[in-house]
């Protein structure tokens, strides 16, 4: 069924690679017929380039990541890639260090950072030093967005870098950055470590927050559709095995081994706590998700404004490809979801408005700088 | 020319600077960790990145904030030269160019530290290769100490054995050596 190598999958040490884990662990691959080899990868950059020269077969992805890769603004040859299945739903963090949580005594919320930025300011201090994982990520746009309906902007009032998500302590420590998003278990084990405090997760700010997907090129998935709908078959299973709570402790073991995640299997247990894989049509690749991410890169100028928000999304994200391989196991359709809600102008977010909520926020942007 | 090479690897690193000095004048520095202070201070025409380093998101987000880096570095990606790309990505080397160096000479560095890698890459392997041959070696020296003891046979006899085993069964003299001391436990009851 699979070709003459085993099939090369990349990944990063984070606990949004559960799926694929339990898929090669639990004999999920291998129920369907695939040899499957995981490859931990060490940045964002070298799973880019190596799905590019097919080193890989398919990777776990940043949302945003997949869908600048397909448009060529991450780096390297613009590679066109689908995303046939979310691998997450919640597991970002928003941890500042203890120190500066204890600036920000009881208002630690947004505001209370944006009064600590002019305190700052004033005192003529260096700004606030924030890590994201990688520009094209969930949790850069989520932070922004964070910050900005605080009143901070991300661009000028606070620095704004990118670390490796393993990294985080240590860096948090040394007093390199004093805060961070990054997707669990990386949040706790800053706070085990006594480095951090966990401000606010992801779930928080938007229940049900798109993180990863597994991608692969659209190349791939056109020369070799069998193969990717027996992945798709194995990492279904996978991710409800991953979400049974029973199951929870053993994924926990699973992902502390050194080769995958490489952290203490009590903090992964405690990481996991909101993260869902699979329940409620959360491995279901939602094109209005792909939209909105298009919307907050094109809002800060990470993309062109003449990028068509809604062909880009359709294009990357193919929840026919999860569909069919949802009927294949014999499991409910899952539906779309349509509209997002909260958007502070009232109006719904959906595939037709995005583009013009996106232009909208540029501008807003431009004119108040 | 100044290049900067990261590479968590310390003996990779070390044999990519020696290589890239003979190249032509030039300063090599290079570093465990991506350290942005120092970078900024070294200014490095290039940076040479193991694949492996967890810094490569750090040194590419450089190109994001020019406010912040006054050099910053720009991912090498000469469009006509592709199969370079490729042939490095699987070496395990990445490289950046910092604005205004000719594609010819990134290309030399390039080269230069992508046969250094392939050339660790295989004294790794020897010395992988060198390990296990000494590790065949003891369980050689095992199974003959067991076939002398039980069978009361001088050492050059108990070899033939083993060789005679070896030639029979079309299997290397180390996996003989090895079924037969793993055997010998099982009789005594070491297995289960």
């Amino acid at each position: 069924m699979s070709g003459e190598r085993p099939l090369r999958l990349g990944f990063i040490a984070l606990n949004d690679a559960a799926v694929m884990i339990v898929a090669k662990e639990k004999g999920f691959f291998a129920a369907e017929g695939l040899d499957v080899e995981l490859s931990r990868q060490v940045s964002w950059a070298t799973v880019r380039d190596k799905m590019s020269v097919g080193a890989l077969d398919g990777a776990h992805m940043l949302a945003p990541t997949a869908l600048a890769i397909s448009l060529g603004v991450a780096g390297g040859e613009p590679t066109p890639l689908v995303a046939p299945l979310a691998l997450n739903i919640n597991g970002p963090a928003i941890t500042v260090a203890s120190r500066l949580a204890a600036a920000m005594g009881t208002g630690r919320t947004a505001e209370g950072l944006a009064r600590l930025v002019t305190r700052r300011r004033e005192e003529g201090a260096s700004p606030i030093t924030l890590a994201v994982v990688f520009p094209f990520s969930v949790h850069n746009y989520l932070l922004r967005d964070w910050l900005a309906r605080a009143g901070i902007d991300p661009d000028r009032d606070v620095r704004l870098t990118i670390a490796p998500p393993s990294r985080m302590t240590e860096l948090l420590v040394g007093g390199v950055v004093e805060g961070f998003c990054v997707t669990e278990p990386w949040d706790t084990a800053a706070v085990a470590a006594g480095a951090g405090v966990v401000l606010v997760r992801g779930s928080e700010l938007w229940p049900r927050t798109p993180d990863k997907v597994f991608a692969v090129t659209e190349a791939w998935a056109e020369a070799r559709p069998d193969d990717l709908q027996a992945l798709l078959r194995a990492m279904l299973q996978a991710g409800a095995w991953a979400d049974a709570p029973g199951n929870r402790a053993e994924l926990a073991s699973l992902l502390a081994l050194p080769h995958y995640v490489g952290a203490d299997p009590l903090v992964i247990e405690a990481s996991l706590s909101d993260m869902i894989f699979h329940a409620g049509g959360a491995s279901a690749p939602q094109t209005v998700h792909a939209a909105w991410l298009l919307s907050q890169m094109m809002r800060w100028a990470h993309i062109d404004p003449d990028v068509d928000i809604a062909a880009v999304a359709s294009r990357v994200y193919r929840p026919d490809l999860h569909q069919a391989a949802t009927r294949a196991l014999g499991l409910p359709d899952t539906a779309p979801i349509a509209t997002l809600e909260g958007f502070e102008d009232g109006a719904a977010f959906d595939l037709l408005t995005a583009q013009a909520h996106a232009v909208r926020a540029r501008q807003g942007r431009i004119s108040a700088g | 020319m100044r290049v900067l090479v990261v590479d968590p690897d310390p003996a990779r690193a070390a044999l990519v600077a020696e290589g890239l000095a003979g190249v032509e004048p030039l300063e090599v520095r290079h570093a465990l960790l991506f350290v942005e202070a120092e970078a900024a201070a070294f200014a490095p025409d290039v940076i040479v990145v193991a694949s492996d380093s967890p810094d490569r998101d750090t040194i590419e987000s450089l190109r994001e904030a020019t406010a912040a880096n006054p050099r910053p570095v720009v991912m090498f990606v000469d469009r006509s030269e592709a199969g370079l790309a490729e042939q490095a990505v699987l070496a395990g080397v990445s490289a950046y160019v910092v604005d205004g160096l000719s594609a010819a000479r990134v290309r030399s560095v390039l080269e230069v530290a992508m046969s250094r890698f392939q050339l660790m890459n295989g004294l790794r392997q020897d010395l992988e290769k060198a390990k296990a041959d000494l590790a065949s070696r003891k369980t050689v020296e095992r199974a003959k100490a067991l076939l002398m003891k039980e069978r009361g046979l001088e050492e050059e006899a108990a070899y033939r054995v083993l060789r005679k085993l070896s030639m029979d069964t079309g299997r290397p003299l180390g996996a003989v050596a090895a079924d037969l001391v793993a055997f010998a436990g099982v009789l005594k009851g070491n297995g289960s």
